[in-house]
């Protein structure tokens, strides 16, 4: 990996991070801060919605989806309040963007949830932060103080006739919260279950009025679209995924951590970004959107990372947390981390998640100890099959998927690995560490 | 109005109707367990899938609007295979206990896997456990174990009582169904989670392991214990009734019952069922043949008649059906005569949901009869002053006694001729010099009229004891044996009976026993086609 040269990061939302103060509301103020906003309230709310709309800014949460044409589902003269909802409950496993986001630049945040709230109509804003973010809390409430200090957040924002609150609320642990619904149960004061469709949220979301729900990385993004214009965030990226993004690369690289590229930056560069796989090993597998997503082998990733690209190449760019695994890896092992985090946060509304989540966990178990009978692992990939998932239609949300996509992929990409684990009674690995 | 293609039959719904809401008016029950008509859709169990046209993989029917021109199978492949791997999820970590589980023969796990089921498990990995034997109260008891999770408790304790007194806790396959640290479920209408319950997780402790369900006949019939007219099912085994739950009547009940009225079933062999003819012997009550002490009343009554009828009390209860209060007028005022007619008051405490403030089940069919005092008659207030007077001179008791008014049951011993026709023995009954034992709601067929207006069916499900028949039996006997005119013979049919009381019982023109179906008609809805008749 050694000698592949490696493109400048290109920082548009981490702009000025470590190199001067962008943390406080003056040194916001260097890098054109709330100009985006200033901008917004001297146009239409329609307007700024097409906008971000011909931004192509693409949901930075992991389906990817426009989020200007999402604005646009708020219904018009519905006679109830519209909710803006910040989808900042960061916990996919992998994935350190938007911790960036709040805890270095968090007005840039506060920026873009006011421009959605000024598009769609809000009055009222909540950040839903993942529990396990303290200090990212902390330093967002300190800038939220800041922000009302200065007439950015409140009543008659600077001068106009635009008043918007925004609340920090704090979620407790639980993964599913950071599913769309789920979270806008959790804000509710009930159990974070996802929830059934129709209604939309757009339609019927928070306390059944409309509701828009974004990324945190997706409202920075509308920021700088309304400071700097559509057409300067269409230059960056590609036609497909627009703009940069901030990359978490984590696992066996010699220097793991987030680096911002426009998304035409291949999954090659980024881990020689991130310094190459540790300890001089071969690459093995990556992982490129978060643990949900299917599994990519060492050959597979000259793909630049946009959501259409990476699609094709039979994964999906998610979150964009990279998980990088050496040629040492137990692909079983690997598996089976994910499987109990999908078993332990499953909510446990829809049976074939609440029962499947369970069912493949115990099989990848028995086959990394040792208990793997033959023809396991074609129950494993029939069960994931059983299981389906929202595409399938059988559940409520994608949890499901996100167990069985990993494991569909796995086993086909790996399978001898699993056939090995069966024949040798459990894992080569496992077996090495104890003798040696 | 939408119109959408189930199954090759194409149907017009109102707007906002649901696929299968829309499968269900078509007659096809699509698969399900967390639906129920009476509660909010959750669309958690997944059972429900069916296939549309050009809508990506399988979709819940429960939640699925019908859209115009939407093209609908409930039973394609790809549905049945979707259902089929639901199902198979569903039975991995159920403990499978159905030859122990009271829900057997009733359970929709059992339904759906004949439908749906592999005959063998994959799942050779081991089951989770959950609490078993959980007390809810001293009512419901719940295994966790069992549970599928489908919340129709949970929604019914948010929806329709409002006490949210149960919950789901925990997460995932970990998850149970709960009450609140500490707290049992409380109230009058706890049970009806038992009935939702589509599997074995909710049992009734009144009920649990007392029958195999398909060893019990269950009939139709309305509960007795107020003036709602609850529909309910009640099933029987060695001629007792062992359990009563709610019929769907969504002009009375809708799909629930009272607590109240569930456990109140009095086992018609109780020791105080009168089961044999008796009458008074030397001041002593003595057990006699029953076609004596039927001609002892009959004697008596015509007694009555000869000296005009002012001397004869008639108590006639409002839990006796319709046709047989209007039978007793015909005896007692028709035939003999007595302006002295009357049925008991019975107060309860309405509860705000089903249960009312009346605890006659027929005041309505009673008023309707013409169980009311008449011009110069005096009624149940009267009676004391009438009878310490000594103008009372025979007092007939049908289906009713006075135990609970001491101080009338006290001048019965002015009365020289008092008969008590009734299912259960009684200070009362003690006093009479003639008994017939007579029925219980559970063993007689004829109408009720509940609170609101309604004529709704009651159906014999067991036989009472001995001699005990009922009392529409009795009275027309009685009518006989005294040779009043223009009523049915002994013997005549229920719907004969009914007949002849709907000829002349304003409110009831035009109605047979058979057109009142299972829900039942409102007085007077006939009045035109009977006119046309």
């Amino acid at each position: 990996m050694t000698g592949l040269p490696v493109p400048p990061e290109h920082r548009v939302l981490l702009e000025g991070v470590g190199v001067r103060d962008v943390k406080s509301l003056a040194g916001y103020r260097t890098r054109r801060g709330y100009e985006g906003l200033a901008r917004a309230l001297k146009m239409a709310p329609a307007e700024v919605t097409a906008e971000v709309a011909r931004a192509n800014v693409r949901g930075r949460g992991g389906a990817g989806f426009p989020a200007g044409r999402k604005w646009g589902f708020v219904p018009k003269g519905s006679g109830k309040p519209v909710y803006l909802a910040c989808n900042a409950d960061e916990s996919e496993p992998g994935t350190f963007k938007d911790r960036q986001i709040m805890e270095l630049v968090p007005h840039l945040l506060i920026e873009g949830c006011l421009v959605a709230c000024r598009a769609i109509g809000a009055k009222v804003g909540y950040i839903y932060v993942r529990g396990e973010y303290p200090l990212s809390i902390r330093v967002l409430e300190e800038a939220l103080e800041e922000a009302r200090a200065a007439n950015l957040v409140g009543k008659g924002i600077l001068g106009s006739d635009f008043d918007c609150d925004l609340w920090v609320h704090t979620g407790a642990g639980a993964y599913i919260c950071g599913e769309e619904t789920g979270l806008l149960s959790s804000l509710e004061g009930g159990r974070g279950y996802p929830r059934i469709k129709p209604p939309f949220p757009a339609i019927e979301g928070l306390w059944r009025c409309p509701t828009i729900i974004n990324n945190v990385e997706t409202l920075a993004c509308a920021a700088v679209v309304l400071r700097d214009g559509a057409d300067a965030f269409l230059k960056m990226g590609t036609p497909d995924t627009p703009g940069t993004r901030i990359y978490g690369v984590s696992g066996h690289v010699e220097r793991p951590g987030w680096f911002e590229f426009e998304t035409s930056v291949t999954l090659r560069q980024l881990i020689a970004a991130a310094g190459g796989v540790w300890k001089g090993r071969a690459l093995k597998a990556v992982i490129p959107g978060g643990s949900s997503v299917p599994v990519l082998g060492a050959r597979e990733i000259d793909v630049a990372c946009d959501f259409g690209s990476v699609a094709k190449a039979g994964s999906l760019m998610g979150s964009a947390g990279v998980i990088v695994m050496d040629e040492t890896t137990c692909m079983v092992d690997a598996l089976l981390n994910l499987m109990e985090f999908y078993h332990h946060e499953s909510c446990g509304q829809c049976t074939p998640c609440r029962e499947g989540t369970g069912w493949l966990a115990k099989l990848v178990r028995r086959i990394e100890e040792g208990g793997g009978r033959p023809g396991d692992v074609d129950l494993l990939a029939s069960v994931a099959e059983a299981v389906g998932g929202a595409a399938a239609g059988k559940t409520i949300c994608f949890l499901a998927d996100s167990a069985v996509m990993p494991t569909r992929s796995f086993v086909q990409k790996f399978r001898p690995e699993f056939e090995a684990h069966v024949a040798g009674g459990g894992c080569p690995s496992r077996k090495a560490a104890v003798h040696a | 109005m939408p119109r959408v293609t189930i199954d090759g039959r194409e149907v017009e719904v109102p707007p906002g109707t649901t696929v299968l809401e829309a499968a269900r008016g078509l007659g096809k029950d699509v698969p399900h367990y967390c639906w129920h008509p009476g509660l909010s859709v959750a669309g958690n169990c997944r059972i429900c899938l069916v296939e549309v046209q050009g809508m990506r993989g399988t979709q819940i029917s429960c939640n699925l609007p019908c859209a115009d021109g939407m093209v609908v199978q409930t039973g394609s492949e790809a549905a049945r295979r979707a259902r089929a791997d639901v199902m198979e999820l569903l039975l991995i970590n159920h403990p499978l206990d159905c030859p122990i589980c009271d829900q057997a023969g009733e359970c929709k796990l059992q339904e759906y896997s004949f439908e749906l089921g592999a005959g063998a498990s994959r799942f050779d990995v081991p089951k989770n456990h959950k609490r078993k034997r959980v007390e809810f109260s001293d009512r419901v008891v719940f295994d966790a174990e069992r549970c599928i999770v489908c919340t129709r408790c949970v929604r019914f304790t948010q929806e329709i009582t409002g006490n949210g007194e149960l919950t789901v806790v925990a997460r995932g396959d970990r998850c149970e169904i709960d009450t609140a640290p500490g707290k049992t479920m409380t109230g009058n209408y706890q049970m009806n989670v038992i009935d939702i319950c589509p599997v074995g997780a909710l049992t009734s402790a009144d009920f649990r392991f007392r029958s195999r369900v398909w060893f019990m006949e269950q009939k139709r019939t309305v509960c007795s214990s107020c003036s709602r007219g609850c529909n309910v099912l009640a099933g029987t085994r060695w001629n007792r009734v062992l359990r009563l739950v709610p019929a769907e009547n969504l002009h009375v009940n809708r799909w629930w019952m009272c607590d109240r009225g569930r456990l109140e079933i009095r086992d018609p062999a109780a020791p105080d069922r009168l089961a044999s003819a008796r009458l008074l012997r030397d001041g002593r009550p003595a057990d006699a043949d029953a076609g004596e002490v039927l001609a002892a009343v009959a004697g008596a009554l015509r007694d009555a008649k000869a000296e005009g009828g002012a001397g004869l009390f008639g108590l006639v209860s409002a839990r006796l059906t319709t046709e047989e209060c209007w039978l007793a007028r015909r005896l007692l005022r028709g035939f003999a005569g007595s302006p002295n007619l009357d049925w008991k008051p019975r107060a309860l405490e309405a509860d705000g949901f089903l249960m009312t403030a009346d605890g006659n089940p027929n005041a309505a069919g009673a008023r309707a009869a013409g169980i009311a005092p008449s011009a110069g008659g005096f009624g149940l207030d009267g009676f004391r002053a009438a009878a310490e007077s000594g103008r009372v001179r025979w007092a007939v008791l049908v289906g009713e006694d006075l135990d609970d008014r001491p101080e009338d049951l006290a001048v019965l011993g002015r009365i020289p001729f008092v008969a008590l026709i009734g299912a259960r023995e009684s200070a009362t009954a003690g006093r009479a010099v003639a008994v017939l034992p007579g029925a219980t709601w559970a063993e007689k067929d004829g109408t009720l009229v509940n609170g609101e207006g309604r004529v709704q069916r009651v159906r014999a499900v067991v036989r009472g004891p001995g001699a005990a028949r009922p009392e529409s039996r009795i009275l027309l006997d009685l009518l006989a044996a005294v040779g009043a005119p223009g009523v049915p013979a002994p013997g005549a049919s229920a719907g004969a009976v009914f007949k002849a009381m709907a000829a002349e019982v304003p409110g009831f023109e035009g109605m047979t026993l058979a057109g009142l179906g299972d829900l039942g008609l409102p007085l007077g809805s006939r009045a035109a086609a009977g006119a046309k008749a």
